[in-house]
């Protein structure tokens, strides 16, 4: 019972305002969700899952904000230790577009300055009520150099491979800052080819 | 009601789980083989299935075998519900079925009980 059943320990957190669709993100990571009265009640705290990557076995711990968004301020220690932040809007939604670029502020004051972002512009089912062109989510991720995806947590559109992608880029970073390895290296375009974020939502 | 009397007996090998600990709604494995101790304690658990006029007083019943695990992080997959008390109930990571145990805030134990999930190879 002592003994590691993992290699690797990351702990992801979601970010966005209210309403964007977060905790379905977090409650739908895969699979059909069997809601119960009494679960639900309550709500979920944080979730943990295994994934493997590169051979190796990894944990990630999900955490939702657990509407400490609604005040617009995230604590500091709510993103004490977190490695990666999944920062979402919905895409029917103008203004959660539009705070993204404060959002990333807010991440910028009291997050780990190395933190894995991704933006995931959420509710691409939604396409006849959209408001943000996909465009336009590429390029504010391409200007602060993080990684965009479009998914929808309502259809399991590309929730699963967004966790992966991120988890995916902190291994990255991990493996780069082994013993001797002292490059300062910046992560720039290393975002998800076109191809394969375009397959979510193209009507 | 208490547990069913199933032939538990059989999943356990030295004290431990003999195949993974799996939901019994959607098989998301919760628990890899031999990761986890066999415990009898009796605990009050909030039934899977409530009416709907017992939200603030749900059903419960008395669960008494349980898998009792050291560290959160040895799970495969599972959910964590908000604070209750010194407690966080457990749930399937998947399709969030639950509770299937808790977890004991102040020693840190975690505790899946054996009457809420099935027992199986992975997938």
């Amino acid at each position: 019972m002592a003994k590691k059943t993992y290699d690797l320990l990351f702990k992801l957190l979601l970010i966005g305002d209210s309403g964007v669709g977060k905790t379905c993100i977090l409650f739908r990571f895969s699979d059909d969700a069997f809601t119960t009265t009494f679960i639900s009640t309550i709500g979920i705290d944080f979730k943990i899952k295994t994934i493997e990557l590169r051979g190796k076995k990894i944990k990630l711990q999900i955490w939702d904000t657990a509407g400490q968004e609604r005040f617009h301020t995230i604590t500091t220690s709510y993103y004490r230790g977190a490695m990666g932040i999944m920062l979402v809007y919905d895409i029917t939604n103008e203004k959660s577009f539009e705070n993204i670029v404060k959002w990333l502020r807010n991440i910028d004051e009291h997050a780990n300055e190395d933190v894995e972002k991704m933006i995931l512009g959420n509710k691409c089912d939604m396409d006849d009520k959209r408001t943000v062109s996909m465009e336009r989510g590429e390029l504010i991720a391409k200007e602060h150099s993080i990684r965009f995806m479009e998914t929808s947590a309502k259809s399991n559109i590309n929730i699963e491979r967004a966790f992966r992608e991120l988890a995916d880029a902190i291994l990255y970073k991990t493996a780069g800052r082994e013993p001797g390895d002292n490059v300062d290296r910046v992560m720039v375009d290393r975002k998800p080819t076109s191809s394969s974020t375009k397959s979510c939502c193209n009507h | 009601m208490p547990d069913c009397n199933v032939n538990f007996e059989a999943e356990i090998e030295e004290g431990q789980n003999k195949r993974s600990v799996k939901c019994k709604f959607c098989s998301s494995v919760i628990l890899t083989p031999a990761t986890a101790a066999i415990m009898n304690v009796e605990h009050s658990l909030p039934l899977i299935r409530q009416t709907k006029t017992t939200e603030e007083n749900p059903d419960t019943e008395t669960t008494s075998v349980f898998w009792a695990v050291k560290d959160m992080f040895t799970f495969q997959n599972v959910g964590f519900s908000n604070t209750v008390g010194n407690t966080k109930y457990l749930t399937c990571a998947d399709c969030e079925a639950g509770p299937i145990g808790f977890h004991d805030i102040p020693t840190k134990m975690s505790f899946v009980a054996l009457s809420r999930v099935s027992h199986g190879d992975p997938i």
